[in-house]
């Protein structure tokens, strides 16, 4: 059984449309979800998390529908959405000691082993942090309750680029011990070192969802490029100097 | 639920929401309309909901494992938990005023509404008004803050001109007897709000639960 799947997911804003967005992630794989800004990337992730209401479309975690299970679900997956950005002003302790309350699988080893590995001060307040510590501290937040699916929105965003790799060996590791992850990125090269599949949206509409390998020697056949950032340019890029000259 | 109120008042509860506690000693001023010691206290809960929001707390919390109307929910309860703080004080301090203090001269010629049962009815009215306005218009967007505080302000304020205006109403001088006269219809009358204030506000947490769990965040 796949720990996400989700079908025919739509929503209109003004001036947007999600498309029939539909793809599913397998215990233990890396999906990397990329799309340019404002193709829909962080409104398929809200809709996921409940937090935007879809117009039409099902999501199912762990076969369980997110509408009627969402606090069960809630307790399986671990969501960091780029740096902390609540209660700036709290000592790391405090919102650690009230973030632990609301898990049933809180493990404070990991939690520690985290901090550790992320050189991050429990003493100091959110506030006291770049803004890639920050996003570190979102992710040991998010990785401390033993979590089956992270869900990840521009998580290496910020970072260095030695904090980056140490990241995408800790999802390897992670993947390795059986916890899926689906995660959004800008910085698609992160991507091709660990992902074994690929959604690409563009404009609200899903162009592929399919194993990383077989996307790139696709593309790769049909003259798109031979990497994701060729391939997204190849597809999406537009002439704004085209655009001023009309 | 527990995490959740353990979350308001560790993270999102500003201190001045005990801080204006103390306005509940306002109770014991002559002169003055005490009525506005009801107004603070929902004043000091108006600067937790501020002080959270600027914490993007919604987002925080709705992230948590909990159901979306859990988060009304516990809002609902912080604001009703120092509600009835308050409420205990100004009852202890109107009892003060009733017996020990009953015959202090300023009390006796107080124009202005003394310490009674009826004063305790108003000031659970008032906030009932703070829970049905503020926090029911608080959770239309979850966001906005201003304007459902002010139509609280608005209805506040004619509650207090209201129970100000009471006793001078020919006939019902007898509610600003210091010692409280007719004590049968003044509880009868508190009783009458308590349960007004527990309906209203179980009603106003019923229709945010609806109105927040459609808000996209």
């Amino acid at each position: 059984m796949n720990v996400l799947e989700v079908q025919g997911l739509c929503k209109t804003y003004p001036g947007f449309r999600l498309q029939g967005v539909s793809f599913s992630v397998a215990p233990g794989s890396i999906m990397g979800f990329i799309g340019r800004n404002g193709a829909g990337k962080t409104t398929t992730l809200k809709s996921l998390l409940h937090v935007v209401h879809p117009d039409a479309g099902e999501i199912r975690f762990f076969g369980l529908d997110v509408n009627e299970h969402e606090r069960e679900i809630k307790q399986r997956i671990g969501y960091a959405g780029g740096a902390v950005d609540f209660y700036k002003r709290k000592p790391i302790r405090v919102l650690a000691d009230v973030t632990r309350s609301f898990f049933d699988n809180w493990d404070d080893d990991a939690y520690r082993r985290w901090l550790d590995a992320f050189s991050l001060d429990e003493r100091k307040t959110p506030a006291q942090l770049s803004e890639g510590m920050r996003v570190k501290l979102s992710l040991a937040l998010a990785l401390s309750h033993h979590a089956e699916l992270l869900i990840l929105d521009e998580p290496t965003s910020g970072l260095d680029p030695v904090s980056r790799e140490e990241l995408l060996d800790a999802f390897t590791f992670l993947r390795g011990t059986g916890v899926a992850i689906l995660f959004s990125t800008h910085i698609t090269s992160d991507l091709e070192k660990c992902a074994d599949d690929i959604s690409y949206i563009s404009g609200g509409k899903l162009l592929a969802s399919e194993p990383l390998q077989g996307f790139l020697s696709r593309c790769a056949a049909e003259g798109a490029g031979t990497t994701l950032d060729e391939i997204m340019v190849h597809f999406e890029k537009e002439s704004l100097y085209d655009k001023f000259a009309e | 639920m527990t995490s959740l109120l353990n979350k308001e008042f560790r993270l999102a509860a500003s201190p001045l929401s005990w801080i204006f506690l103390v306005a509940a000693g306002m109770t014991l001023l002559p002169g003055y309309p005490i009525l506005m010691s009801a107004f603070f206290v929902c004043f000091g809960v108006f600067h937790s909901f501020q002080n959270a929001r600027e914490a993007n707390d919604v987002l925080y919390t709705v992230l948590l494992p909990i159901r979306k109307q859990d988060f009304v929910r516990a809002k609902f309860a912080f604001t009703c938990c120092i509600q009835i703080l308050g409420f205990v004080l100004m009852a202890a301090l109107t009892a003060l005023r009733m017996t020990a203090l009953a015959g202090a001269k300023p009390y006796v010629s107080n124009a202005l509404m003394n310490a009674t049962p009826l004063f305790l009815a108003f000031a659970l009215l008032i906030f009932t008004a703070f829970n049905v306005f503020f926090l029911g218009g608080f959770f239309r967007t979850a966001y906005k803050l201003g304007i459902p505080f002010l139509f609280f302000g608005i209805a506040a304020l004619v509650l207090i001109f209201v129970g100000e205006a009471l006793h001078f109403v020919p006939g019902l001088e007898f509610f600003n007897a210091p010692g409280g006269e007719r004590p049968g219809l003044q509880l009868g009358i508190l009783l009458a709000a308590a349960a007004v204030y527990a309906l209203a506000t179980w009603g106003s947490c019923r229709a945010s639960m609806a109105r927040f769990e459609k808000i996209d965040l």
